[in-house]
Parts: C-alpha cells; structure tokens; sequence
C-alpha cells in the first residue's frame, strides 16, 4: 500500500548501515630503512561502518593494479591491528590467493571485500579482515582469521572464500605462528 | 537476494549484487575524511589537494 511504499522510499534514502565498522589501513615499505621494524610504517586510512561510505572510499583509492610494488592495503574490522601482535589475531592465520603477475587481483580483492562487510561468511565472527600484498612480480590476497586451530571455521571460510571470488586452484592456510617463526618456510596446515 | 537483516542471525548481511548496485553513487570522499593516510594511496585528483594541504602545513 502506499505507506509501504512510502516507507520503502524513505528506507532507501537512508544510509544503510553495516554489521562491523571497518578500517582501511596501507604501508608501504619499499624505499624505507631496513631498520624500521615491520609494521611501524602502516598507517590508518579511514574507518567505515555504512555501505555508502564504503564505495565513497573504495572509489577514492588506488585498486591494487594501481598501487607501487612493496604496498600493502588492508581492510581489518574496527579495532583489530592488522598485526600479528594484535590480541584477536595473535592465534590466528590466513588463508592466501597468490597471482603470479601484476595487476590481476583487482577483482578478488573488490569480491573480498564485499564478502566480508555484506557478512556472506557463515563463520564470519572469526574474520579479522583482509589484506592485499603488491609486490614486482605477484599479488597476494589473504583472509586473516581469529583462531588457527578451529578447523572447521577455517574450511567453511577458504570454501565459501574460493566461491564467493569465483577462484578454481587450490588454496592454503597458513597459521602467524608458523608465519613467524619459519617466513617463507611455514607449512600449509589446510588446504581446499 | 538482499537480506538486510537475516532472521536467524539478526545480521545485516548484503549481497555482492546488492552492495555493487551503489557503487557509481558514491563519488566523494567520505564525510570526516580526514588525510591520515599516505597521500600515494589516494587517487591523483585527491592526493594532489592533499599534497597541496601537506606543503602548506
């Protein structure tokens, strides 16, 4: 009727708000001094919590393609640090999709995204957030979760991840822990 | 299929289509956009006012 139809107009007008608040935070290392511990260059960038502002900042900043190789972009829920320290991540991992050549992640990245603030994960309370690493010759994108070692939240999440971005290839997880201690050496500790 | 609030969950959960149906109205910065950020990662138009703003601070 029309108050319905009046209300749904005025609905749509409104913002329209968002589960979680989320931060869009960048470093950029290259070109730094060696002696800057890792993470002390990352700087926040702007914190969101409605769908409208999303877009106002993603149509702001560079898209991955765009960005200088050593550039990371995050995009973490509000008040997590995306650092291994930070307390909710401390015991977490990622899962990871590797491009081998620059300028293909746009669209996972974007898709990534929007997973996360439209809340389309089941398991989505142990998400942190997401990051995407520029470097010379790949691009990176990762999902940080919350706790490593409940397996069934991180199976559901690198499934439903490799669905909502459309990915076919096999994808890992890898816990911080492992990240830390043995970098590039770190095992897979799941796999879809 | 938009789910504004989902009624199990009483999440605000949105679709990927949904979420891409405002993309080409939200233009602006958004508002209390404050320049905390590396210039680099703003897209040219912005970052030039912002590196303007920098040098004259």
């Amino acid at each position: 009727d029309s108050s319905e139809s009046k209300k749904g107009g005025l609905a749509s007008m409104l913002p329209h708000p968002l589960e979680h608040s989320w931060t869009f935070w960048y470093d950029n290392a290259s070109g730094k001094s060696k002696q800057i511990a890792w993470g002390s260059s990352i700087r926040l960038i702007h914190t969101f919590n409605t769908v409208e502002d999303f877009w106002s900042l993603y149509n702001n900043i560079h898209h991955p393609s765009k960005l200088v190789n050593g550039a990371d972009l995050y995009c973490f829920k509000h008040k997590i640090e995306p650092k291994w320290e930070d307390p909710v991540c401390a015991n977490g991992g990622k899962w990871t999709i590797t491009m081998t050549s620059r300028g293909k992640s746009d669209t996972i990245w974007l898709y990534t995204l929007l997973a996360m603030i439209g809340e389309q994960f089941d398991y989505g309370d142990e998400i942190c957030g997401a990051v995407v690493n520029v470097r010379s010759r790949q691009e990176k994108v990762s999902i940080w979760t919350k706790n490593a070692f409940n397996e069934a939240a991180q199976i559901s999440i690198g499934k439903q991840w490799k669905e909502l971005v459309d990915y076919k290839e096999q994808i890992g997880f890898i816990t911080h822990d492992d990240s830390m201690k043995l970098d590039k050496g770190a095992k897979i500790k799941y796999a879809v | 299929d938009v789910q504004f609030e989902d009624e199990s969950t009483r999440k605000k959960k949105y679709s990927r289509d949904f979420l891409l149906t405002f993309s080409e109205q939200c233009k602006d910065l958004p508002e209390g956009f404050e320049m905390g950020a590396d210039p680099d990662i703003i897209t040219s138009v912005h970052a030039g006012m912002f590196r303007g703003d920098r040098d004259i601070l």
